[in-house]
């Protein structure tokens, strides 16, 4: 037998917060809320797989990032005592392109730059930067303002957070309308349309 | 079907002062001298001195003033990316009324890459784009230029002294200010091992400087030592401030132990140089002067002069069954060439790598040139050449792809042969001895190398 599609997930609905910009190429599934003014450029996916997906306010969302509440790998999906656990994200966090997030709790102010991964174990604070192509994968709390960069995934703490893009999310909130459909924002919406 | 494209599988050997087993994408070719050259056996020269990221040219004498560094570009103390200068909107008071404010521009130095601020060691935001950065002094460095007046003071009376010497044993009528004018210029007084101290001398003081005698102080040694900090032991690391090794030898002059010392220094510079044959003293290769430009004004390197092998495919190979291995040849120059290779002899010197025999076609190869303008006819002649189809199994313009044969000798290891690649080739640097014998320009003498192939591991 073949598996069609994916897995019905426990809820298959999207609440998108009043002024959220969500394009309508995004692949959203699975019971996914989504705070005001944050914008999810075309081709993002936020996948809430093993449980639903909490977005906050003021965050960016950009093109090919995946943010997945996916079942750990040694689990089957069929297992009965698995519990589905909610995926917290903070406000004026930034997912770059080709980012890929399984963090459960991701907190204010946060960037993963592009082609960056981090782990289901996780948990970044605020201000934390974890720098393009690197994988975080280990089992911690990442202090607050820590920078990860470079092949060997160092860190170093900065003394400021990074700044919000407000004048990033202002200007995507005026151009994507123009170019894109948007996602209805309603509280709770049905199975969104995708193209 | 794939050209196993690493260069490092086929070494060619050059016989300067050490034998030096290379790949030809880095040998250079002296075409007075005739032979192959590799890096270790010509001299380099500085020829011109840039900074890379602005490109900026600099002169060598304005370079050595400012220790190699460029004067505009700053490096990230903590990654080593360059830093670039950001600007940020901060209300400021107008000098006519104080009760109001206007946004004026800050500018601050950032990494991009591990999102260091010139803010996060203290640095102040300057108003100026560029030049307001400056480096922070060196408490040493006083001393240090005094002790270097008086050694090169010092050096500068040695060489006198042996000068003096040499004069007076060999020419006694000849002026004493001429040793001082043959110093270290000359490139053949350059090249002997001469007592270190002569390192100095180039630079000394301009020559009929009256020389006042310099003194300095010896330095002092303490007897005692600032105590350690009592909770020295027992306080504990906090890691994201200590610098890194290489954080801290970046910055000799301070060495700081903690992050938030870390300043961003001025960026050095790169350089360009050029090779010179030691034997024939010709330029091997010339960079342009430009640093936007990746051209050279003279480039003798051994891959236009000297056909080329590649591995194309190789078989299985097994202990003492012969195979055959597929290699190709290219020709990099214009006229025909006429290619033989030969095993290597028995008791050869070179000859120590190998751990395989090897038989190689026995006939003389021939190449055709390599014509720039063949690639855009899409009629191409068949060249009429008679190949025996069980060496050359193609041709296409100046490569051919032949056969040679491999018995590996050892149970283990790596495959390696080697063999001896004879070709002629047409020297068009020589002069033209007489404007009848037109021929003579292009007279072919015949070369010969040593190739080494590494096949790798045995099929198991």
């Amino acid at each position: 037998m073949f598996i069609i599609g994916m897995l019905v997930p426990n809820s298959s609905n999207v609440k998108i917060a009043m002024g959220a910009v969500v394009c309508v190429e995004s692949d959203i599934r699975g019971d996914v809320t989504i705070g005001a003014r944050t914008v999810v450029h075309p081709k993002a996916r936020i996948i809430a797989e093993a449980g639903p997906i909490v977005i906050g306010d003021g965050n960016l969302i950009e093109e090919q990032a995946l943010i997945i509440n996916s079942y750990p790998e040694n689990m089957l999906p069929d297992a009965e005592d698995v519990e589905p656990k909610t995926m917290n994200i903070g406000i004026n966090n930034v997912f770059e392109v080709g980012c890929v997030s399984q963090a459960l709790k991701i907190g204010d102010n946060n960037v993963i730059e592009s082609k960056a991964e981090v782990g289901r174990n996780v948990i970044l604070t605020s201000g934390c930067i974890v720098g393009a192509c690197c994988a975080v994968n280990t089992c911690e709390v990442i202090p607050e303002n820590t920078v990860i960069y470079g092949s060997e995934c160092l860190r170093r703490v900065q003394t400021e957070r990074p700044q919000p893009q407000t004048l990033q999310l202002d200007f995507l909130m005026k151009i994507l309308p123009n170019y894109h459909h948007l996602k209805k924002t309603v509280k709770a919406s049905s199975t969104p349309a995708r193209s | 079907m794939a050209t196993l494209l690493q260069p490092e599988k086929v070494l060619y050997l050059v016989r300067g002062e050490k034998k030096i087993r290379v790949p030809l994408s880095q040998l250079y070719f002296c075409r007075y001298c005739s032979e192959l050259r590799s890096l270790e056996c010509v001299s380099h020269e500085v020829d011109s001195h840039f900074c890379p990221s602005c490109l900026e040219n600099m002169p060598s004498a304005e370079a050595k003033l400012k220790k190699n560094r460029c004067a505009n570009c700053f490096d990230c103390p903590c990654c080593m990316h360059t830093l670039s200068t950001r600007a940020t909107n901060i209300p400021a008071p107008l000098p006519d009324d104080p009760t109001k404010t206007t946004m004026k521009k800050a500018y601050y130095l950032a990494c991009g890459f591990c999102r260091w601020t010139s803010r996060d060691v203290g640095m102040a935001d300057k108003s100026v784009a560029s030049g307001g950065w400056q480096e922070p002094e060196n408490p040493h460095t006083q001393r240090i230029n005094k002790l270097i007046e008086y050694y090169q003071q010092l050096a500068q009376r040695e060489k006198l002294e042996r000068d003096r010497k040499k004069l007076a044993r060999r020419r006694p009528f000849m002026p004493q200010a001429f040793s001082e004018k043959y110093g270290l210029g000359t490139r053949l007084q350059r090249q002997r091992s001469g007592a270190p101290i002569s390192a100095l001398y180039g630079l000394s003081l301009k020559e009929g400087e009256d020389q006042k005698e310099i003194t300095i102080e010896p330095a002092q040694a303490l007897d005692e030592v600032e105590p350690l900090p009592e909770d020295y032991y027992t306080r504990p690391v906090n890691l994201p401030e200590v610098t890194t090794l290489r954080q801290r030898l970046l910055q000799p002059d301070f060495q700081p132990a903690g992050a938030s010392q870390l300043h961003p220094r001025h960026k050095h510079l790169l350089m360009k140089r050029s090779l010179r044959c030691r034997k024939c003293e010709h330029n091997l290769s010339k960079p342009e002067f430009n640093p936007t430009s990746i051209k050279f004004k003279i480039q003798l390197v051994a891959v236009s002069y000297i056909p080329e092998v590649r591995i194309m495919s190789i078989p299985n190979l097994r202990h003492m069954k012969e195979s055959q291995v597929l290699l190709t040849l290219t020709n990099p120059v214009e006229n025909i060439t006429h290619v033989s290779l030969y095993t290597c002899e028995e008791e050869d010197p070179d000859d120590i790598n190998s751990t395989a025999k090897v038989l190689v076609p026995s006939k003389e190869l021939v190449l055709a040139g390599k014509d720039a303008a063949a690639e855009y006819d899409e009629l191409a002649e068949p060249q009429g050449f008679q190949d025996d189809p069980d060496v050359v199994t193609f041709r296409k313009s100046n490569k051919i792809g032949f056969f040679i044969k491999v018995i590996p000798q050892r149970e283990e290891g790596d495959v390696t042969v080697a063999f001896k690649l004879r070709h002629d080739f047409r020297n068009l640097a020589a002069p033209i001895r007489n404007t009848e014998e037109v021929e003579a320009t292009s007279e072919a003498i015949w070369l010969t190398h040593h190739v080494e192939l590494s096949l790798g591991p045995l099929a198991t």
